[in-house]
């Protein structure tokens, strides 16, 4: 059905993909952010998008949970397929997507409410607890995953906006990981952190990996380098190289990709 | 007379000092500007500064001593005199004191400081004035009337022959009756107004809806009046109290509240609007990427985080609502009496302030005294609820910032 071997390294078998762009482009207005990208995304596994800035990675990161519906002036065209279902299917409702397909932003952005009631947004309305006592667990579950629970186990009736900004980070993906996606996209999410909030999130991630596919746009490339086990090399709005992270780095195939690397280009 | 010539002249002499301040500064500098510590349009301002400054403390001097009533009005032309006199010696010492080493800027920065100061105070000031005067007023009143009578008596019947009964309580009832009612109208409409404009519209129409919403801001109250009394009041008599039985009068608490309503809207849904505007967009990101649908977006995230400024619009639509006067005239008439159906005719504070101060009674009768008793307990109403309103602000604030 799918030609699965295209770019994909061998001894892949079509279950192991959890995301299949085919020919996805973008177009904000009349410019065009992104260029006929294919790429398989796997589960379990570590994705990172790497690229100069304004390459189109964070665009393509919003394609996967329809986030660039939110913007009146974005196209989308082609295809992305989660569990062999096109996202973009007129039947596909986006709230529910997006509940499938949690995301962690570049800037903390808890709710101002409580970090309770920040964990349990999503339990809420996605009605995942039945009552009190099964959304406290969901919410210390989600915590623990995402190593903040003996920071505030204390105070989870304090504002979850009264924390450091690591901690909001990781608050942030509780909050997501408490409506068991089965995706997490992560937009450059260490970028406001200093580097021992960043070792953090990046050993939480590790982690999540375990549960879920994770797909990550970094400006670091040593963070792309330390976290995925697969990279995407992006620029001018094209998917130049796409291959183990390891491969990536040590022997890319694109003299744009080597450029890049190198600290050439971006 | 000749304080306003004064006035004039010292303006005129202040304009020329800036000249010749100027072009002093110009000649002391030589061929390099750069030597002057301060650039030649400093000296020209501090020279003017300093011939106006001292002419308008001496008009100010004397305008305040005529009215308390020290000096005669006809030392006038002494005052103007000395303040032309104090101009002139100021613009004399301001173009003497140029040199390249005189600091004129620092001399203006302080002066501008001076003047953004006595702005601020002048608002407080009269503030106090007002409050001061009322104060007074209203102790005057209290030496004629009884104040138990005033804040608990439950009847206003004013004579011009005396003996009235001035109980404020069925005006506050009026008031607050005619103000809920108004504010529950506005608060929602006005609220859901600002949520479409701003979660839901596109920018082009909003770019129609904001600004045809605010025009309603723009039409004057006694337009709003004039509808109640031929639209809306005939309409509700018609149509609902007559029917109903409720009574059959054109004026009506209803009427009033309804039109006052409509007139809040614009307030609420503007400033609203700003406020939510103002909430970050990586809020709406953030709920929406866990899969809020919009409207639990708004209900749960943006209103929550935008609500400290909802508040505090929704108590400036009160005050507002508390002193708004003609639509209550002829919207909801004159009658003051304390009843619960909204189809009957009431009063409220305001109106009342207005019809005892242009009868023809003596100013000093309680009948004409009890308006600033009126005033006063007003003022401290609309006091209170910003009071309160700040208060609201500053814990959630508190609470989330």
């Amino acid at each position: 059905m799918y030609d699965t071997s295209h770019r994909v390294e061998n001894a892949v078998t079509p279950k192991d993909i959890k995301i299949q762009a085919r020919k996805v482009q973008v177009f904000y207005g009349d410019k065009q952010a992104l260029k006929d990208v294919d790429v398989d995304i796997l589960d379990k596994t570590v994705t990172a998008f790497i690229g100069p800035s304004g390459c189109g990675k964070s665009t393509f990161l919003r394609c996967i949970n329809r986030m660039n519906d939110t913007i009146p002036i974005a196209r989308v065209e082609g295809e992305i397929l989660l569990d062999g279902e096109d996202v973009y299917d007129r039947r596909v409702d986006p709230v529910q997507l997006r509940a499938k397909v949690g995301m962690v932003f570049q800037k903390p952005n808890p709710f101002p409410k409580s970090i309770y009631d920040n964990v349990a947004y999503g339990p809420r309305i996605h009605g995942l607890a039945r009552n009190r006592a099964e959304l406290d667990d969901v919410v210390e579950k989600a915590l623990r995953g995402a190593a903040l629970w003996n920071e505030v186990k204390d105070r989870l009736s304090e504002p979850g906006t009264g924390l450091s900004g690591g901690q909001q980070q990781r608050l942030c993906i509780a909050r997501a990981v408490a409506t068991s996606p089965e995706v997490l996209l992560m937009d450059e999410p260490c970028s406001a952190l200093d580097p021992i909030a960043t070792a953090q999130v990046e050993e939480l991630i590790e982690e999540l990996r375990t549960r879920f596919s994770v797909v990550i746009v970094t400006h670091s490339m040593q963070q792309a380098a330390r976290v995925s086990q697969k990279t995407a090399f992006f620029h001018l709005g094209n998917l130049v190289e796409y291959g183990d992270t390891d491969d990536i780095f040590t022997k890319p195939q694109d003299s744009r990709t080597e450029a890049y690397i190198s600290g050439r280009i971006g | 007379m000749p304080l306003s010539w004064a006035l004039f002249a010292s303006f005129l002499l202040a304009a020329a000092g800036y000249i010749v301040g100027r072009s002093r500064a110009f000649a002391t500098a030589g061929p390099d500007v750069r030597k002057l510590h301060s650039r030649p349009t400093y000296h020209g301002t501090s020279v003017a500064l300093a011939a106006l400054l001292p002419a308008l403390a001496v008009l100010g001097l004397a305008s305040v001593l005529r009215l308390t009533g020290v000096v005669t009005p006809e030392s006038g032309l002494v005052a103007g005199t000395i303040a032309l006199i104090a101009a002139v010696l100021g613009l004399g010492v301001g173009v003497m004191r140029i040199g390249q080493e005189y600091q004129a800027r620092n001399v203006v920065e302080r002066m501008v400081l001076g003047l953004l100061m006595l702005s601020s105070l002048i608002a407080i000031v009269t503030t106090a004035g007002i409050v001061l005067s009322l104060v007074f007023e209203t102790g005057h009143f209290f030496q004629l009337y009884d104040w138990k009578a005033f804040f608990f008596g439950t009847e206003w019947t004013p004579r011009f022959q005396g003996n009235s009964r001035l109980g404020i309580v069925p005006l506050l009832w009026g008031t607050m009756y005619v103000s809920a009612i108004a504010l529950l109208v506005a608060v929602p409409i006005g609220l859901f107004a600002a949520v479409y404009m701003s979660e839901y519209a596109s920018r082009r129409v909003r770019g129609f809806v904001k600004p045809a919403i605010e025009v309603l801001a723009g039409i004057p109250t006694i337009v709003y009046g004039l509808f109640a009394l031929i639209t809306v009041g005939p309409l509700l008599r018609d149509y609902f109290a007559q029917p109903l039985g409720l009574g059959n009068s054109g004026t009506s608490v209803l009427t009033a509240g309804l039109v006052m309503g409509i007139m809040l809207i614009p307030f609420v849904s503007s400033l609203s609007d700003d406020i939510i505007n103002a909430v970050p967009q990586s809020l709406r990101d953030g709920a929406l990427g866990l899969g809020s649908t919009p409207s639990e977006t708004v209900r749960q995230v943006v209103l929550p985080a935008a609500l400290p400024g909802i508040v505090g619009a929704v108590l400036l639509a009160a005050s507002r609502a508390i002193g708004e006067t003609m639509i209550v005239v002829l919207g909801a008439g004159a009658a003051a009496q304390m009843s619960l159906n909204p189809l009957e005719a009431m009063t409220t504070i305001t109106v009342k302030i207005v019809s005892q101060l242009t009868g023809d009674s003596d100013f000093n009768s309680p009948e004409t005294l009890v308006a600033f008793a009126l005033g006063l307990t007003l003022f401290v109403i609309t006091l209170a609820l910003n009071v309160v309103a700040l208060i609201i602000v500053r814990k959630y604030r508190e609470q989330y910032e």
